[in-house]
């Protein structure tokens, strides 16, 4: 199964510019994954490999997404990004500088149900903003401000048990981006809503990526979703997890899921998978 | 809602068809008042309970308020050394490991029988009734309040991992309030236990109190009054758990009050 590096034309999608583009090893990623391994240890002895050797280079105002099936991994190298877990060995760079924990320009965005049910809406993403040193109402101005870009102004003073999951999965989007992070990292965000609201949350999505410009490291488990989404689609393999494929989206946005391209690539993904 | 309407019909007339049958089998004479005491008579036990009391001076208000007065005495006393305790105990995994089987054992104790140990240390004063209420509502809202800090769901402690809160914050401003639905759940229990230990706490050394009421019913065959005595008792614990629902909606206006306490 040969890997499929095409660094160069990602890079040159993510608007670095052709002059960049003569040598794009020059431009220092945003993410720089190497040689990342996580072992578990297993009861009576032994250990798992959950993730073997993985290296992975992400440009800064990439968006990648990271597909594969349930047990490959993928959230425990999100977590590892995150800094919310520790890699066995290996180590992975944020603009150069290596991970030691959350808040080094990562901004989480959670499956579903990760909202503080006794706090609301404005209070959810203010709660972003916590370990900033600014005022309470720096915070609750800066909270508004966020709510207001993922068209929630009308809903701040809501308990997330009174919002429906899409717009739960809004707020979750506005309080990762409290810290105003470098990198948006999201666990299959849009994973538990129904088909209508998640390819509106697509579209939101992008929209926000647009506005904001971030590095977005998206796991998900619907390669429609990937390709929908995505300047470029790893591919996981199981047991123990490990980068199947490497493949980079050139089409054009917003694109459309009968489109002849989409499909060809569509099918070279499943084959991916299915192998 | 007619249904319900009609249902509640059928509920009532099922009552008053139980509390008539009861009247004209004592006219009849075919039951004992003593053993199944008619509506009429309870009515009248009520009003000698307001006016002139049971026994002779002390009246059914009376009852009322020592009973209480002493369960809320109980009640706080065991609030306040269980809240704080458990909120350290749910914190510390070491602590928890060590306390679980004592916490297991005590609880499953049943309060009353710890009775004649308490009067032996503690007379068969007043201290003895709350500490046995104390002693009840105490193991019931430890073991919630452990519980509560304990299962916050690992969700929202990484979500606020990830945005940098660790430590004294993350207790205070996630696992704390994350636990309060549980607290609440136990506290309401534990209220309950307040009342059903309350009955045995008054058996002895007093004649003032809902219990003590019952019990000197019990020796003058007045059925009636023993009738009144329990209706009356699980009038207020109505009342008292109504209050605290109250104010748990009030408190958390979230919607957290869904949670069951064990």
């Amino acid at each position: 199964m040969a890997l499929k590096q095409s660094r160069a034309s990602a890079l040159v999608k993510a608007g670095i510019g052709p002059d960049a583009g003569l040598n794009p090893v020059v431009a220092s990623p945003m993410i720089d994954i190497r040689h990342v391994q996580k072992r578990f240890a297993i009861r009576g002895g032994g250990q798992t490999v959950v993730l073997e050797n993985i290296s992975l280079s992400i440009a800064a105002n990439q968006f990648v997404s990271i597909v594969g099936r349930s047990g490959c991994g993928k959230t425990t190298l999100l977590n590892i990004i995150a800094g919310l877990d520790a890699a066995s060995s290996g180590e992975v760079l944020i603009a150069g500088q290596r991970v030691v924990g959350p808040g080094q320009g990562q901004g989480m965005v959670f499956q579903q149900h990760s909202l503080f049910p006794w706090l609301t809406a404005l209070e959810n993403v203010a709660f972003g903003a916590r370990s900033l040193p600014l005022g309470k109402a720096e915070k609750i101005s800066r909270a508004r401000t966020l709510l207001e870009l993922v068209g929630l102004e009308g809903s701040a003073g809501k308990y997330p048990r009174e919002m429906s999951g899409g717009m739960q999965q809004r707020v979750a989007i506005a309080r990762a981006l409290a810290l105003d992070p470098d990198i948006l990292l999201m666990d299959e965000p849009f994973g538990a809503l129904d088909e209508l609201t998640r390819i509106e949350m697509q579209q939101e999505l992008l929209r926000i990526w647009e506005a904001r410009r971030k590095t977005v490291v998206f796991i998900t488990h619907s390669i429609g979703e990937a390709l929908t989404l995505s300047d470029r689609v790893i591919l996981l393999a199981p047991h123990p997890g490990r980068i199947a494929h490497d493949i980079t989206i050139e089409l054009p946005r917003p694109r459309s899921r009968t489109d002849r391209h989409f499909n060809a690539i569509y099918e070279q993904v499943w084959r991916g998978l299915a192998s | 809602m007619r249904q319900q309407l009609v249902q509640a019909f059928i509920a009532l007339l099922m009552i008053a068809v139980i509390l008539l049958g009861v009247e004209l089998g004592v006219r009849e004479e075919y039951l004992k008042a003593y053993e199944f005491p008619p509506a009429s008579r309870i009515v009248q036990g009520f009003i000698e309970l307001t006016t002139v009391g049971f026994p002779t001076g002390v009246t059914i208000w009376s009852h009322i308020f020592v009973t209480v007065i002493r369960i809320l005495k109980g009640y706080i006393a065991a609030m306040a050394i269980a809240i704080p305790l458990g909120m350290l105990i749910g914190a510390v995994p070491v602590l928890d490991k060590m306390t679980v089987p004592l916490i297991v054992f005590f609880r499953s104790v049943a309060t009353l029988s710890l009775l004649p140990l308490v009067i032996v240390w503690f007379g068969a004063g007043e201290l003895t009734k709350v500490i046995l209420i104390a002693y009840g509502c105490f193991w019931v809202m430890l073991s919630n309040v452990i519980a509560g800090v304990k299962y916050v769901d690992p969700a929202l402690i990484r979500a606020a991992r990830a945005f940098k809160v660790n430590g004294w914050t993350l207790y205070r401003e996630v696992i704390l309030p994350a636990a309060l639905p549980r607290m609440f759940a136990g506290a309401r229990v534990a209220l309950g236990v307040g009342f059903m230990v309350i009955v045995g706490a008054e058996m002895i050394g007093t004649i003032q109190g809902l219990g003590a009421l019952i019990m000197e019913a019990r020796s003058f065959y007045r059925s009636e009054i023993t009738v009144i005595g329990m209706l009356v008792i699980g009038i207020l614990g109505y009342l008292i758990t109504s209050g605290l629902a109250a104010l748990e909606r009030l408190l958390l206006p979230w919607g957290g009050g869904s949670s069951e306490a064990a």
